[in-house]
């Protein structure tokens, strides 16, 4: 069940992020184009630069599911089979750990129960806690920035739904998902 | 305790990205500097809000689709042209198109992918010998990261804060000299070996290769000519070659069917994505260089050794062989540069750009030796070959890419001149 919601959230994640690698070559373009009429938009580097983050994260999140991040291998492609599952289950401990890690961290850094303590008064909520996330704004796309930041729950809550998928697969021979 | 933890982890096959994530927060943990906790996640996202990063997904764009679009072997006709009469015309037609692979593609193993696949078969009805074959495609693939543009340099220069369209300059006239070095193993070799007999082309059939190269060659000028003339930023004439490579394979070769798009964008995004996340998680990790010390205490270690820059170079060049060994390329740049950049730069007055060019050369010359390397194996599966028949042939060209290195280290002006 897990193993089959982790698969088809990595298939959405994949393939919103192919669409942003599509949208950053079109921002680029768009770039080029309007630099050479002598019209420059001025908000197109920055919006292109956020579209390529948001591919990242998402990216990073559905490379978790295939298995296919760079690593050294050197040494667990000798060792015998019981060793190697073990040496296996242990990497999947640790990126789950690192998953529920960034999840916590994504929660001290937007705060959401101060936010709510501070009844969605964001100057209320920033002179309480000293945290400004809700008032750092983007520089040429006038939108808050904690919109764009918002990515790294999605990567968070992507990573430990892959991770702990894997972690909880026993079945002696795994095998990997295949890439498109 | 730190790197002991650290290597534990890259040893046992954690994605390297994690290794440095992981490592950060144990020593955030253990140093007691909690609060740092609250800013983990936007150091990652800040880690990569940048410009020249954008060329990196670009460029890995253009090779997938000049893969499709048949753009390969136009090129390789092309090559043929120029020097298919010689003795061993074959050997030094897989150079020459190397060459040119390299200004379009920027990373070594996808290049030696497609290359071995195109030349090996090739030069083996010919009567080479197949592990010479596979041996000079892939040592070609190294021309990949050196020429521009490159993945690697990009990588580089975000990481060393240098400006990514004078790295890609600093590589120009290293990677010609790549080029006469390998010539010159290659007409060594043949006098050993008697190479097949080339055959010149037919007049007209020259001018109907370079005429249908001609579109193809648009790829390179765009690119090279964007940066070297200042009309575009790295990033641009990437977008800009990728719409050229998708037109002529689509409009002129007719081998690019655009329904193939959506899996090309998903390689593109997933393969792009797993570079970029490295660097953003060495961006924290450069939390831990920095609160370690980490490079004030080598470079106390090393100017006790030496206080001569060659000497300095020569050192990190041993290490990096041995770092190169173990470690892929691009993951071993975004390891090593921030703790040694600021050694070379600070204790020796190495110029950033040197630095860059000698020590992306030498991790990518890792591809190509084992135990771990990646373009060595690319190069037997694709020239359906073994990695051992392949090294008996390879190991001169690594030991021209070794008195390269040497040349490198020791003339700053090789990689400065274009600057």
């Amino acid at each position: 069940m897990l193993k089959r919601i982790s698969a088809g959230w990595a298939r959405i994640e994949l393939a919103v992020a192919a669409c942003l690698a599509l949208g950053v070559t079109l921002l680029i373009l768009l770039n080029v184009v309007t630099r050479s009429w002598g019209a420059a938009l001025y908000w197109v580097d920055e919006l292109a630069i956020y579209t390529m983050v948001w591919m990242t994260f998402l990216g990073a999140s559905a490379a978790i599911h295939y298995g296919n991040a760079v690593a050294i291998t050197i040494l667990t492609d000798v060792l015998p089979p019981a060793l190697k599952w073990g040496a296996a289950k242990l990497v999947d401990l640790i990126i789950f750990a690192f998953a529920l890690f960034l999840l916590w961290f994504c929660w001290r850094w937007f705060a959401p129960l101060g936010l709510v303590r501070a009844g969605f008064d964001v100057s209320a909520f920033q002179a309480e806690t000293f945290n400004f996330i809700y008032a750092e704004p983007t520089l040429t796309l006038r939108i808050p920035k904690y919109l764009v930041w918002l990515v790294m729950w999605l990567f968070a809550l992507g990573a430990t739904l892959h991770s702990l998928a894997h972690l909880l697969d026993f079945s002696s021979e795994r095998e990997a998902p295949e890439t498109p | 305790m730190t790197p002991f933890i650290f290597a534990f982890k890259l040893l046992i096959a954690v994605p390297v990205a994690i290794v440095l994530a992981m490592t950060s927060i144990w020593y955030i943990w253990e140093s007691d500097n909690v609060v740092l906790y609250d800013s983990f996640a936007q150091k990652m996202f800040a880690g990569i809000e940048n410009y020249g990063l954008l060329a990196i997904p670009l460029f890995m764009l253009t090779g997938e689709l000049m893969n499709e679009g048949g753009m390969t072997k136009r090129l390789i006709d092309a090559a043929r042209v120029f020097v298919g009469g010689f003795r061993g015309g074959l050997a030094y037609i897989n150079l020459l198109a190397n060459m040119f692979m390299a200004a379009i593609i920027g990373s070594a193993p996808a290049q030696i992918a497609v290359m071995s696949r195109a030349m090996v078969p090739t030069m083996e009805k010919e009567g080479y010998d197949r592990g010479f074959a596979a041996a000079s495609t892939a040592a070609g693939g190294l021309l990949a990261p050196v020429i521009p543009p490159s993945m690697i340099f990009v990588i580089y220069g975000v990481l060393a804060q240098v400006p990514i369209g004078d790295m890609f300059l600093a590589g120009i006239v290293p990677g010609l000299i790549l080029v006469v070095m390998f010539a010159t193993v290659i007409t060594l070799i043949g006098l050993k070996q008697d190479f097949p007999r080339g055959t010149w082309m037919r007049p007209t059939e020259a001018g109907m290769a370079l005429l249908r190269c001609l579109p193809a060659a648009l790829i390179p000028l765009a690119i090279i000519g964007g940066i070297l003339f200042g009309i575009a930023t790295p990033t641009e004439s990437a977008a800009v070659a990728s719409l050229i490579a998708f037109l002529v394979g689509w409009l002129v070769y007719r081998e690019l069917d655009p329904k193939s798009l959506f899996s090309i964008f998903q390689r593109t995004a997933i393969n792009a994505s797993m570079i970029i996340f490295m660097i953003a998680a060495a961006s924290v990790f450069g939390w831990v260089v920095i609160y370690e010390a980490l490079p004030q205490k080598l470079a106390a270690l090393i100017t006790a050794i030496t206080d001569n820059p060659f000497l300095f170079l020569l050192i990190v060049n041993l290490i990096l062989l041995f770092v190169g060994m173990l470690i892929d390329g691009i993951a071993a740049v975004i390891l090593i540069t921030p703790i040694l950049l600021p050694i070379a730069m600070n204790s020796y007055d190495i110029s950033p750009f040197q630095f860059g060019v000698v020590i992306c050369l030498n991790l990518v010359l890792g591809l190509l030796t084992p135990p771990v390397g990646i373009g060595l194996y690319i190069a037997a599966s694709m020239g359906d070959t073994s990695a051992g028949r392949i090294l008996r042939s390879l190991w001169p060209f690594l030991i021209a890419v070794a008195v390269v290195l040497v040349m490198l280290s020791y003339f700053p002006s090789l990689s400065l001149a274009l600057i």
